[in-house]
């Protein structure tokens, strides 16, 4: 049976005498079940609709006030019926949890109150019986202060462990290197009172940083990636990748040695687990993002995914400008990725709305209209979510989903926004927006049978979004509800392969409020039974709250005829003179275009 | 071979011109109209002429010539009945520019560089003219008509033919030798003959084709605000303030550009006073409604006169508005630098203030400000509405200067007399221009002389109706 007791042992029982060699047992796969796993795809998360969640916060199985790995279990229907491709989920090891999870005290146990790996096993047996995958954080640049490898490196400095981490005798070196978590850190090295040294952190100063320089550290992160992998899982997000080496006289973001550790990384995951996917988090400009998909001449050797970070924020900021320029830019700016790469994108995660990656002046504006109340910024960002930021109007979380599905890259569906959950800004850190799941209006919304007192956090109960106004169950009975919307555009996404898959192309218009782009997959019409047909989609979305419409250069198209997607309603010819369309305040229109069926 | 030219043509011709936008003389008697050149163009499978027509005026004023394609099809297909100038027998004669075939061919010969009679297409040294799509009429303007090429290229065609320079093709020539990047790149031009002397006929250029206009983007911010209730300028989610700052900022790297391209040069203010005077006094008399400022707008010019040292000047666009500037994804861009049309030549080539271009800007912004005050069914405008417009011109007039001062590290502000001078100068210039075509437009600029000339009144005193 898997268990911790081996870890734990080592610290319990440790015996001076011997520590100067001893090397921690850890956990094998074979210990466990494996789960059936799916068919190899090679480009399954290009098309996939990912769906993030929270297993703390999604639903409670044993009444502990907690969520867990079988409570997402019994879930599992209701995500499929969603349409969700993947699962990603937010870290779920043991961990002390002062940085909600992503403190990894021990990387092959689950987190005791989320379950077992048994339990995990179980959950991705299950959800690959439904046809879903299931990736998972890994956080590779630190890990707890609790872990034993660091208790090991703290007490022992000449251990098997002792080069673990990077310690230093003083706290003056990388004065480059800036601090991430501006509002708790003051320093990026914190003195070690046991081993009389300071060691370096990027992130709390509870999560120290991994030594990627020695050797022993890269094999046991690659062991760790082999663990889950041989269970069954689809893949990683890799938190915080930029910042697994550090060099003298650089900012130690993006080095060179990190998309090395990366590349080997990648070869272990084709070489032996075919067809899983390695996602980064790299909070940077696309321009320096797309290194951590590798090399373009190979299609790709690092990364099979990464977030587009800076895109969500202009998504926001042209929707309360009224004009498209702010996401034209930036994807002006996007540079191309190797044909085996992907963006993840997203409108809002567990973290806050992050303005890292947009300009001062550009900050304090989102600021002014999405942060009225200082409580809602957090570090370089706004904790709310999505329908809260948008004052919960139909239209625009219409809009700005359409926006998300269509987009190039595959898109992250955050928990609970799926039916408009509400966010408590008096909750600590991040907490705001990481409030139970709200499946009925029954007492703790159907999360939990629990004690009310004892859940993790409270449900949220105001007028408007509470779990009384706002539950999977009341929408689930009332097709008009934004969840059968949003299951209906994710079904209407997947019969074309063109979102994820095809080329992207802004079409312009001289009207400034109007956004327009093409999606074309060549060769990508098979369901219209004109094998070889290209699939083509028009996409034309209105960033302005008032009517607007919009003449656009179809001429590429003269004489096919636009069907729009979620209707089947044909639109007039396109001909030889400008497209003319108009759109509701906030509209949107997906359509296929199709070469004009023969009369007769 | 290609037909010789119809005898019916000048007729078809003195019938269709005067009624086209571009022809721009409207009110005017014509007199008559005569075919002075005509030049078959090669084009395989349809008969095209360029042909050269000269307007000659009732009003015994100087004639106007115009460049037309003269192209003939077998009449009874209706691609083109569109772009018809009649019929000639059973052939169909229309505008060329609107058959794929001759615009793909004009590029085709800019491409080639060849020479067809006394047309001259030439490429720009050392570009590459992408093979493009079928032609397509952009649009229709005042003075020009324009044909895309897919994304890559725009070719813009003079309607009005003038001979001697074109300050719109000597700029861009300019700009592109120092790799000026706030202009789309000049990929080649068109050139002819007119009564001996040489002449413009069109340019090949870059073309944008995802933007839009400065002045769409503007009016979609001042929408956005007039829809609140009670929120200030710099609250409203469509704050233009940004945009201009970056406009500013574009509009002095064009400046400097052009110093660098040019040089720079020394204008007399007496001499620029006096003809702002002389313009004032031909509009005192035409509009009514400027008699009353006439003084004060006098005594601005006056001490402009009295400058002791004379004005900084350089090449300019000498037309700037938002109109003439275009968003794309990455910046703004400038376009069209033939200069305030109704102005002779010989002037529009002239060096002048920078500050000229400056003003030009900022009274756009009133425009922008303004324009929807015009469009309510109220007889008078919400003063309000009125403050509150005025609120958003103030706002981005400043983010537009405080941008091109960044740039230049000269704050146009610092030159304040100067500046109102050709802000006063442009109002009246739109006064008469509004009184004439959009009459509903002229208490815009009216309003603007009454504000400028009382600029410590502050700008919500003066309401919209007291200066009519």
């Amino acid at each position: 049976m898997p268990t911790d007791a081996r870890t734990s042992d080592v610290t319990a029982d440790h015996d001076p005498a011997e520590a100067a060699d001893a090397e921690l047992g850890e956990t094998s796969s074979d210990d466990f079940e494996h789960a059936r796993t799916l068919a190899v795809d090679h480009d399954w998360y290009k098309r996939a609709v990912f769906y993030e969640v929270l297993v703390r916060a999604f639903a409670d199985s044993n009444r502990d006030g907690t969520g867990d790995l079988r409570g997402l279990t019994g879930k599992l229907d209701y995500i499929q019926w969603l349409g969700v491709d993947c699962l990603w989920l937010p870290p779920f090891y043991d961990s002390p949890l002062r940085d909600g999870g992503y403190d990894i005290r021990e990387f092959r146990t689950v987190l005791p109150e989320f379950g077992t790996v048994d339990d995990f096993v179980t959950l991705l047996d299950e959800a690959h019986k439904r046809g879903i995958r299931v990736i998972t954080d890994l956080v590779m640049n630190h890990t707890s202060d609790t872990h034993p490898w660091f208790e090991e490196s703290r007490r022992n400095p000449d251990g098997p462990y002792g080069d673990f981490y990077m310690w230093e005798d003083d706290d003056s070196r990388y004065p480059e290197a800036r601090i991430i978590f501006v509002d708790t850190e003051s320093s990026n090295w914190t003195y070690d009172p046991v081993r009389g040294q300071f060691y370096w952190h990027r992130f709390f100063s509870h999560q120290p940083d991994l030594n990627y320089d020695n050797p022993a550290v890269q094999d046991a992160m690659l062991d760790v990636l082999r663990f889950w992998l041989d269970l069954g899982i689809d893949g990683f997000r890799l938190d915080a990748v930029p910042y697994l080496y550090a060099r003298d006289g650089t900012n130690c973001e993006n080095l060179p040695e990190t998309h090395q550790f990366l590349k080997r990384a990648r070869k272990v995951m084709e070489d032996e687990y075919p067809g899983r996917v390695m996602l980064a988090e790299a909070n940077q400009w696309p321009s320096d993002v797309v290194e951590y998909f590798g090399d373009p001449q190979v299609g790709g050797d690092e990364c099979h995914m990464a977030f587009h970070f800076p895109l969500m924020p202009r998504i926001f900021m042209a929707v309360r400008r009224e004009n498209r320029f702010p996401i034209s830019e930036i994807l002006a700016q996007t540079p191309p990725i190797p044909s085996n790469a992907q963006w993840g994108i997203f409108l809002r995660n567990h973290d806050e709305l992050t303005l890292e990656m947009v300009s001062d002046e550009e900050r304090d504006y989102m600021y002014s209209e999405y942060a009225k109340d200082p409580r809602m910024k957090a570090n370089i960002g706004i904790r709310r979510r999505l329908a809260p930021l948008l004052e919960n109007d139909r239209n625009q979380l219409e809009l700005f989903t359409a926006l998300l599905l269509s987009l190039p890259g595959s898109p992250v569906l955050y928990y609970g926004d799926e039916i408009g959950m509400g966010d408590n800004i008096w909750l600590g850190d991040r907490d705001a927006v990481r409030s139970p799941m709200q499946w009925t209006p029954d007492r703790n919304a159907g999360f939990s049978t629990a004690d009310p007192g004892r859940l993790y956090l409270p449900p949220i109960m105001d007028p408007l979004y509470g779990y009384q106004a706002v539950n999977v169950e009341a929408q689930l009975n009332s097709t008009t509800s934004l969840l059968h919307w949003n299951r209906h555009m994710i079904e209407i996404r997947k019969r074309h392969s063109a979102f994820g898959l095809g080329d992207y192309h802004e079409l312009g218009g001289s009207n400034p409020s109007v956004l327009a782009y093409v999606r074309t997959l060549r060769g990508g019409g098979p369901r219209t039974g004109t094998d070889g047909a290209d699939d083509v989609v028009l996409c034309v979305n209105n960033m302005s709250r008032f009517p607007q419409p919009v003449e656009l250069d179809l001429s590429t198209w003269q004489g096919c005829r636009p069907h729009e997607l979620t209707g089947g309603v044909p639109f007039p010819r396109i001909g030889e003179l400008p497209y003319l369309l108009t759109l509701p305040g906030h509209g949107f229109f997906w359509f296929s275009i199709t070469p004009e069926e023969d009369p007769s | 071979m290609n037909s010789p030219p119809s005898p019916d043509l000048a007729a078809l011709l003195a019938d269709w011109i005067p009624r086209q936008r571009w022809f721009g003389a409207k009110g005017r008697a014509v007199a008559s109209v005569s075919v002075v050149a005509t030049t078959p163009l090669p084009v395989d499978g349809v008969d095209v002429e360029h042909v050269v027509a000269e307007v000659a005026f009732a009003d015994g004023g100087p004639a106007a010539h115009f460049q037309v394609l003269a192209a003939r099809r077998a009449a009874g297909g209706d691609d083109f009945e569109h772009a018809a100038i009649g019929v000639d027998g059973d052939r169909l004669v229309y505008d060329g520019l609107w058959d794929p075939a001759v615009s793909g061919w004009l590029l085709r010969a800019i491409r080639e560089g060849r020479e067809v009679g006394e047309l001259r297409f030439v490429p720009e040294p050392g570009i590459e003219i992408p093979p493009a799509p079928p032609g397509r009429v952009l649009g229709v303007e005042q003075s020009n008509t324009s044909v895309v090429f897919g994304e890559k290229s725009i070719l813009k065609l003079f309607r009005r033919v003038a001979a001697g320079g074109n300050p719109d093709l000597e700029l861009h020539r300019a700009l592109r030798a120092v790799g000026g990047t706030e202009v789309a790149t000049l990929q080649g031009a068109v050139e002819g003959v007119l009564h001996g002397e040489s002449a413009v006929l069109g340019m090949l250029q870059d073309y944008a084709s995802n933007s839009a206009e400065g002045w769409a983007m503007a009016l979609a911010s001042v929408r956005d605000l007039l829809a609140e209730a009670d929120l200030r300028a710099d609250e409203v989610g469509g704050d233009f303030a940004a945009e201009a700052n970056r406009l500013g900022q574009t509009i002095a790297v064009l400046h400097s550009d052009l110093v660098r391209a040019l040089g720079t040069a020394e204008r007399d203010p007496g001499e620029i006073a006096a003809a702002m005077r002389a313009r004032l006094a031909v509009a005192a008399t035409d509009v009514p409604a400027l008699e009353p400022h006439s003084a004060a707008i006098r005594g601005v010019y006056d001490e402009l006169a009295a400058l002791p040292a004379p004005l900084p000047a350089q090449r300019v666009h000498g037309d700037l508005h938002l109109g003439q500037t275009l968003r794309t994804p990455l910046g703004w861009l400038v376009i069209d630098f033939e200069g305030e049309p109704a102005t002779p030549l010989e002037l529009r080539v002239r060096p002048d203030s920078p500050l000229r271009d400056v003003a030009g800007m900022l009274r756009s912004f009133d425009y922008a400000a303004n324009h929807q005050l015009l469009e309510t069914d109220e007889p008078e405008p919400d003063q309000q509405r009125v403050w509150r417009s005025t609120e958003w011109a103030d706002r981005n007039r400043s983010a537009f200067l405080d941008g091109y001062a960044a740039r230049t590290g000269s704050d146009p502000r610092e030159h304040e007399l100067v500046l109102r001078a050709y802000e006063l100068d442009k109002a009246v210039y739109e006064v008469v221009y509004e009184t004439r075509n959009r009459p509903t437009w002229a208490p815009i600029p009216l309003r603007s002389i009454a504000r400028l000339l009382n600029p410590e009144r502050g700008t919500a005193g003066v309401p919209i109706d007291s200066v009519q």
